[in-house]
């Protein structure tokens, strides 16, 4: 089961774009978090129709993607997946009653209004998935954890977060092994069985995961437990990151501005 | 590296169409606001909670436990009636480490997927930490609390169809929520939303239910000492059903 997946997805990966040496590179990972959330929040909250400011933003994003020397393959192949998934609940927001009936079957109407909303999420879907894929290509998890801590998020929260980043490989192992372990002695051919198999690793899981949270206690009491993981160097905000700052703000307020006058 | 390949890769499996996870631009700004509110609010008393409860302890214990429900919801399961499905996870995490651990844990796990993994929006984050923190994790520890008080706290029998109910619940509810905030934002008509969202989760929610039980019942024959509530010592009772089929 999980073995498949992994098969076709080896396009996946994340952070295989942040040893580039470009402007956007040059930022420290808290300019570039707080670029890409002000990007993805004014791209969310702009209200339904404001076609000029999204064809705005659009150009910014290809700008900087374009800057930046991503791997553009990489990337949209990861957002074509992630829109696939979203494709349903895109298509929901299609049938409605308001405005002008283009089309009718039976109760299904699709009108102006359906029209407009479906366009305006989809592109505020799409925006926002590759403002986020596109900063997880290209800046480390460490740093952005180390970003998040910077920007004043409760530092418990954060160590928790790392914490969980280091082990989750870890336990992803461990299920495939003990899933492993149940294919070869038979125990997943009827359905039955193979639930009963998987709430019980789910609970043996439980209890490995409690006493290996006691050793990993005991080991980071022994090393001298900071809080962070450890990253090679945290860079100093320059001038360059005040004005990719103010470079963001200006072009969201003055696309919203043209949308909101156009 | 491919540690972090393989755990993208698997993030994907067993994800439905009809997840709970709202991505953005979905909500308008003021639900997107209020869930925020009140997210932000859990998060800051589940940290107070956690931190008084486990103090230096809470970092490892609770980081593994986000991890844990991580993997734990990337298993696929034949859910009866034809389709397949994974844990959210929610009412597990709740009777395992209790409310405030419990939710903090999947606040974690979903900013995790929203962050990393572009599982869910961020601009809609507050309202999936609503959905499946507040309402699935905390409100599915206290029903299951309460079904087992009124069934027989120390009994299998009483706390394993208590986990059932709640886990059943609390999908149910959760979804029903999800479609009442995509309605209200205006953006998926109301009808339709809670139809398609209601229809999938009510068969969701018996895979849910199933799991967290078999799950629970595995930790209360081997070390019922690890529930958030556990079992009185002398009223726990070998369980008829083997650990493993025969």
């Amino acid at each position: 089961m999980v073995l498949q997946i992994l098969l076709h997805v080896g396009a996946f990966s994340l952070d295989q774009d942040s040893q580039h040496v470009t402007p956007w590179h040059r930022l420290v990972p808290r300019t570039r978090l707080v670029c890409a959330l002000l990007f993805v929040f004014a791209t969310a909250l702009t209200p339904h129709g404001y076609w000029i400011t999204w064809a705005l933003y659009g150009l910014g994003l290809t700008l900087l993607l374009l800057i930046s020397r991503v791997t553009l393959s990489v990337l949209l192949r990861r957002v074509a997946v992630e829109l696939v998934f979203l494709s349903v609940v895109l298509l929901g927001t299609l049938f409605r009653g308001g405005g002008q009936v283009l089309w009718q079957w039976g109760s299904l109407q699709i009108t102006t209004v359906g029209l407009t909303i479906l366009g305006s999420v989809s592109i505020k879907a799409l925006l926002c998935l590759l403002m986020m894929n596109f900063l997880v290509l290209t800046t480390s998890i460490p740093a952005l954890l180390h970003a998040l801590a910077e920007l004043r998020l409760p530092q418990l929260l954060v160590a928790i977060l790392a914490s969980m980043y280091r082990y989750i490989a870890v336990l992803v192992g461990e299920f495939e092994t003990m899933q492993r372990a149940a294919t070869a002695r038979n125990l997943m051919g009827k359905k039955r069985w193979q639930r009963l198999v998987v709430g019980n690793m789910i609970g043996a899981l439980f209890i490995r995961t409690y006493d290996r949270s006691d050793r990993i206690h005991q080991a980071m009491l022994s090393r001298g437990y900071s809080g962070l993981p450890p990253l090679a160097e945290v860079p100093r905000a320059g001038v360059g990151d005040g004005w990719a700052i103010a470079a963001m703000l200006s072009l969201l307020l003055g696309g919203f501005l043209l949308g909101w006058v156009g | 590296m491919t540690e972090s390949i393989m755990s993208t890769a698997l993030s994907w499996v067993g994800r439905s169409p009809l997840a709970l996870h709202i991505p953005d631009g979905l909500l308008s700004p003021p639900v997107s606001l209020a869930t925020w509110v009140v997210a932000i609010a859990l998060i800051a008393a589940a940290i107070a909670q956690v931190k008084a409860r486990y103090e230096e302890r809470t970092v490892p214990l609770l980081g593994v436990c986000a991890a844990f429900i991580f993997a734990a919801q990337m298993i696929n399961f034949p859910i009866p009636g034809g389709t397949s499905g994974h844990l959210l996870g929610g009412t597990l995490a709740g009777a395992l480490l209790g409310p405030w651990a419990g939710s903090l844990v999947m606040v974690v796990v979903f900013i995790v997927q929203a962050a990393l993994f572009q599982d869910g929006g961020l601009t809609v984050l507050g309202a999936n930490i609503f959905n499946m923190g507040l309402i699935g994790t905390f409100g599915g520890y206290f029903l299951y609390k309460a079904l087992r008080q009124l069934l027989g706290f120390n009994s299998w029998r009483g706390t394993s169809v208590a986990v059932a109910i709640a886990a059943w619940v609390s999908v149910v509810v959760a979804a029903l929520i999800c479609a009442v905030q995509l309605g209200l934002s205006g953006t998926v008509p109301m009808g339709i939303a809670l139809v398609a969202m209601l229809s999938w989760h009510i068969a969701i929610g018996i895979g849910e239910a199933l799991i967290s039980v078999m799950a629970i019942g595995y930790i209360w024959r081997v070390r019922p000492d690890l529930l958030y509530d556990p079992p009185q010592r002398k009223a726990v009772r070998r369980v008829e059903h083997p650990a493993l089929p025969r």
